[in-house]
């Protein structure tokens, strides 16, 4: 029985890890021996310099300033669509009619390209014509010309909104699926025994979707990187930095700057982070598989 | 689930929550829909009236060009083909590969698959531009820089993670007693894999297809640095290319990207069905 | 479930063969010159294709075509000369950028072809004295070149009633203010994607501290902290504290600051000379809509400088059709009819000096004169600094844009930040 299952494991792992090894594992130590150098990308000579990228990690404003940025996209890029999503989905799954209907609005999003949501996304923000500003004037009354996506302040904010838009509807579908897994009859229980709406969906409905949650959760996480894409078109990590992040400095440092030894650096820090988190969250995942697995 | 709140009062009395919910999504509708009217104005209008400051505006009259200009264009025709060629077989494969790793960490785990798990998920968590010079470099070694193999290739790798997660998740929830009754019937692990495992993660296969699909259809990295000749590129390398250093080209861009908007929408229509038979990972545990 | 396996093995088996014959590549024959540049879009696009194929027909070379968007042309270069894999030939900009790339060794020199075509008859001697020369060696010709002025929309100046166009500073603040003074913006600026604001400090330091000083603050030997940076600066911040840049620069791009002008609610911009290809392609008439005048003089005693940026090709050190490439270089610039299709498409000016500038509209005709008649041309900053240094310098004019009170600061920032690029 176990040499079978030892052949088996063999057999059904080889193709998935050979793949991985040589496509994604294979290039990632690749970058790891850049980052010990100052390779500039072009040249085929390049020296060693120790851990000299390394310590310019730690000193690097702009770095900090990124890795700042990054924690609050992937906070704000798990948070927003996931609730919206859910907000959505429990009101889709109470059976309105044209549920397929309101299911494609919200997914459509995700269909389209990434250069031209940014596109649009600059026009909805632009101060004197754009969408937003001009709608809030109408509102109010009150002539705004303000410049959402050329302010430090503003936009990272703005160009999250515009990433939580796109995504929004991937949870929504998720949840949804999942809410069809929760017996009807646990919910009349529940209502018979005189639980209000939102006890109802705090202490029942939210509890039983947490596979959903998990599952929400990793693809925000992966999408958040994807998230590169709307980011570059829309901000490109500006005004002067206030939108960059970690994956946006190592592609500036790389790519622009022609700094691969640096950028290599950059991304091994990145990796690391990134699998202390992962980590975290795989330790939760066993947590939630004793309790539903 | 039921709807949360209609049911169970008497029903003579007037329920507000079905209307409140009704027009409470239609307000969402149409804010989730506003940017997207948006890639549809900017489609029947011309460049100029978009640089005059009209994007928003109504049109007077529905300006066509744009989508004339594409369909007519041989070059997109052929866009379309290549990202069909890249996206069909990367999505198929990245789901094949998942389905393998993900019943071996599930079911067949062994000291180590917890850390060997751990690296392929994290693969996840990487902006891709790191690895684009060894790869390119590794393509260029075997000469297949400038088609369409490469392409297939670094999606069905990068699409391991997220599908052997996912995978691994739902055959957990497959009770390992149909596996043991399967094998005492004289079953191996492939046959167990194939016809008791996967036909009860059905709709596990039906998100991935969709998401891989949306994904790798939407990528225009990889076919940009992969190819080279105008008649490998895919769809999303063509709607970039329509602008020039010091062109625009937002109407035909707009009509490009509605259009390749659809097999997308299409192939989220076709298997949605198929999310709602029980998506999640408890849900196939009765 | 055997029934759906058994249907996907056909479905695959059907398409495999079919899909190894579209997916794999043709082999690339002794003819075949492999290619890449940035001239995407309709028109750029456009003329390659029709300017190569002239090109086959003359010599019997066949391009192989490969354009790509110029952010992404940039990543995709890098990972090509990272593989040793770079095209036979490629398009890039002369100055810092070529040089960088000269410096690492991935560039073919072309003195032998340049002798041999007598391309001295051809290329004008200003640009070839900047642009194709490094280090003593021939790297690079010119495919054109632009050239940044004060592009102005006509009828905004007639109803103010101006006919004559300023051409020192005094004059340019008292155009400033009378415009103000009609009620109109006088300038726009679309600073969103950094480099437009580049020729605003490109022409004040050339302006006031002149070429020699403006070199060395380029290679690092003067820094940004230095008085000439600060005067510079602070005419620029003096010129924005008095209402003359039209608000929110940096939520704007450059064809929005175009179409700012084009609509008449700011009466000019600072731009390069692919404007006028962005506005004929609108509908505006050279000459008759739109015209432009040189950026004024500052100091006097000042040698007048030009700036701009030169289009070139270069032929890769991994070239493997050397003959093809050379000839398609040394045709592309001293075909004439190659030179002026080009410069038609690209709203650019011919380094060819065979070419007439009566093929010129108006107002190309008049920049052509322009650089003529300077004393120095320049390469606008991202082109003339190296490209670490440029990035600093680049968000260092966003910043000043969005707050320029404390420009002094600024300067001190950027000098640390450019110091640190310069060593690397």
């Amino acid at each position: 029985m176990e040499r079978s299952a030892r052949f088996w494991r063999v057999v059904l792992l080889a193709a998935p890890v050979a793949v991985f090894s040589v496509l994604v594992i294979w290039p990632l130590f690749s970058s790891f021996y850049y980052s010990f150098t100052n390779w500039n990308g072009f040249s085929s000579d390049y020296d060693f310099v120790g851990f000299t990228n390394y310590s310019k990690v730690v000193t690097d404003k702009l770095f900090l300033n990124a890795a700042l940025n990054t924690v609050v996209w992937m906070v704000a890029a798990i948070l927003v669509p996931t609730l919206l999503g859910l907000g959505l989905a429990l009101l889709i799954d109470s059976r309105v009619p044209g549920g397929t209907v309101f299911k494609s609005i919200f997914y459509l999003p995700i269909c389209l390209s990434a250069v031209v949501v940014g596109q649009i996304w600059v026009w909805i923000y632009q101060p004197n014509w754009g969408l937003l500003n001009t709608v809030v004037s109408a509102v109010t009354g009150y002539k705004l010309s303000y410049a959402w996506l050329a302010k430090p302040d503003t936009a990272l904010g703005a160009v999250i909104v515009a990433w939580s838009w796109q995504q929004t509807g991937l949870s929504m579908v998720i949840y949804l699926a999942g809410l069809t897994s929760i017996s009807e009859d646990l919910l009349e229980v529940c209502e018979i025994e005189g639980a209000s709406v939102w006890q109802r969906i705090r202490l029942v409905i939210i509890p039983l979707l947490t596979p959903a949650t998990v599952v929400v959760i990793a693809l925000s996480v992966i999408n958040s990187l994807k998230g590169f894409d709307i980011l570059y078109i829309m901000t490109g990590g500006g005004p002067f930095h206030s939108s960059d992040t970690l994956a946006m400095h190592m592609y500036n440092e790389s790519f622009k700057k022609y700094l691969m030894g640096y950028g290599s650096a950059i991304s091994v820090v990145l990796f690391l982070i990134a699998l202390t988190i992962i980590r975290v969250y795989f330790r939760q995942l066993k947590r939630v598989d004793e309790i539903y697995g | 689930m039921a709807d949360v709140a209609a049911s169970g009062m008497p029903s003579r009395e007037f329920n507000p929550w079905p209307a409140t919910i009704l027009v409470s999504l239609l307000c969402l509708a149409v804010l989730f829909l506003a940017p997207t009217a948006g890639v549809l104005l900017s489609s029947i209008k011309t460049t100029r009236e978009i640089a005059f400051g009209q994007l928003w505006e109504m049109p007077d009259k529905l300006f066509l060009g744009n989508f004339a200009e594409i369909l007519n264009n041989p070059a997109v025709h052929r866009y379309f083909l290549n990202t069909f060629l890249v996206t069909v077989p990367a999505t198929a494969a990245s789901i094949a590969l998942g389905l393998l790793g993900g019943y071996v960490f599930s079911k067949l785990p062994f000291r180590g698959s917890d850390i060997l798990f751990l690296i392929i998920v994290s693969g996840m968590f990487f902006p891709p531009q790191v690895i684009l010079i060894p790869l390119f470099r590794l393509f260029n070694a075997v000469g297949l820089i400038d088609t369409l193999w490469p392409i297939i290739f670094v999606h069905t790798a990068l699409g391991i993670p997220i599908c052997t997660l996912l995978m691994r998740n739902f055959f957990s929830a497959v009770p390992n007693a149909l596996r043991e009754a399967a094998i005492l019937e004289g079953a191996n692990e492939w046959q167990v894999l194939a016809r008791v495992a996967l036909p009860l993660s059905l709709p596990a296969v039906a998100v991935l297809a969709t998401l891989q699909f949306t994904w790798i259809w939407n990528d225009f990295l990889w076919p940009l640095i992969l190819t080279n000749s105008d008649n490998k590129r895919t769809i999303m390398v063509g709607i970039v290319n329509l602008k020039g250093q010091y062109s625009v080209a937002w109407g035909v861009q707009g009509a490009l990207s509605l259009i390749a908007s659809l097999p997308t929408l299409i192939v989220f229509l076709f298997f949605q069905r198929y999310f709602i038979k029980g998506m999640t990972m408890g849900a196939v545990k009765g | 479930m055997m029934a759906f396996t058994r249907r996907w093995i056909l479905a695959v088996t059907a398409v495999a063969p079919t899909l190894s014959m579209i997916v794999s590549a043709g082999a690339a024959g002794a003819s075949e010159v492999s290619i890449s540049h940035y001239f995407t879009g309709e028109l750029g696009k456009k003329g390659i294709d029709e300017i190569s194929a002239a090109f086959t027909d003359a010599s019997g070379f066949e391009m192989m075509d490969s354009p790509v968007g110029h952010e992404d042309f940039k990543a995709g270069i890098l990972v090509r000369a990272a593989s040793d894999s770079l095209p036979d030939v490629f398009s890039y900009w002369a100055g810092a950028r070529v040089q960088f790339v000269v410096d690492s060794g991935d560039l073919s020199p072309i003195d032998g072809m340049w002798t041999r075509e007598g391309l001295d008859d051809v290329v004008a001697a200003s640009v070839a004295g900047s642009a194709t020369m490094y280090d003593g060696t021939r790297y690079l010709v010119p495919a054109g070149y632009h050239y940044s002025g004060m592009f102005y929309n006509k009828s905004v100046f007639e109803d103010a009633g101006i006919s004559d166009m300023p051409s020192d500073w005094e004059g340019f603040l008292a155009l400033c203010e009378k415009l103000k003074g009609m009620g109109i913006t006088p300038i726009a600026l679309g600073s969103m994607n950094r480099w437009p604001a580049q020729f605003w400090f490109d022409y004040l330091i050339l302006g006031t501290a002149g070429p020699e000083y403006r070199a060395a603050l380029m290679d690092g030997s003067a820094s940004y902290d230095d008085p000439e940076v600060m005067k510079a600066m602070s005419m620029w911040k003096d010129l924005v504290d008095a209402g003359n840049f039209a608000p929110n620069a940096n939520a704007m791009t450059w064809t929005d600051a175009s179409d700012m002008v084009a609509r008449g609610e700011a009466a000019m911009t600072l731009m390069g000379t692919w404007i006028t290809g962005y506005w004929n392609g609108q509908g505006l008439e050279p000459g008759g809509d739109y015209d432009f005048f040189p950026f004024p003089s500052i100091s006097t005693g000042v040698p007048t400088s030009v700036v701009g940026p030169v289009d070139g090709w270069v032929i890769s050190a991994n070239v493997a059709n050397r003959e093809g490439a050379e000839a398609f270089l040394a045709y592309f610039v001293s075909n004439t009819d190659a030179q002026v299709k080009w410069a038609t498409v690209q709203g650019a000016l011919s380094a060819n000096v065979n070419v007439d500038s009566s093929s010129y509209n108006a107002v190309m005709q008049k920049a052509s004169a322009t650089v003529a008649n300077a004393d120095h041309f320049a390469f606008n900053y991202d082109l003339a600094t190296p490209p670490p240094v440029a990035e600093v310098g680049l968000s260092m004019f966003q910043e000043f844009m969005d707050d320029p009170s404390d420009y002094q600061a600024l300067l001190n920032r950027t000098q640390t930040s450019a110091a640190e690029a310069f060593q690397n």
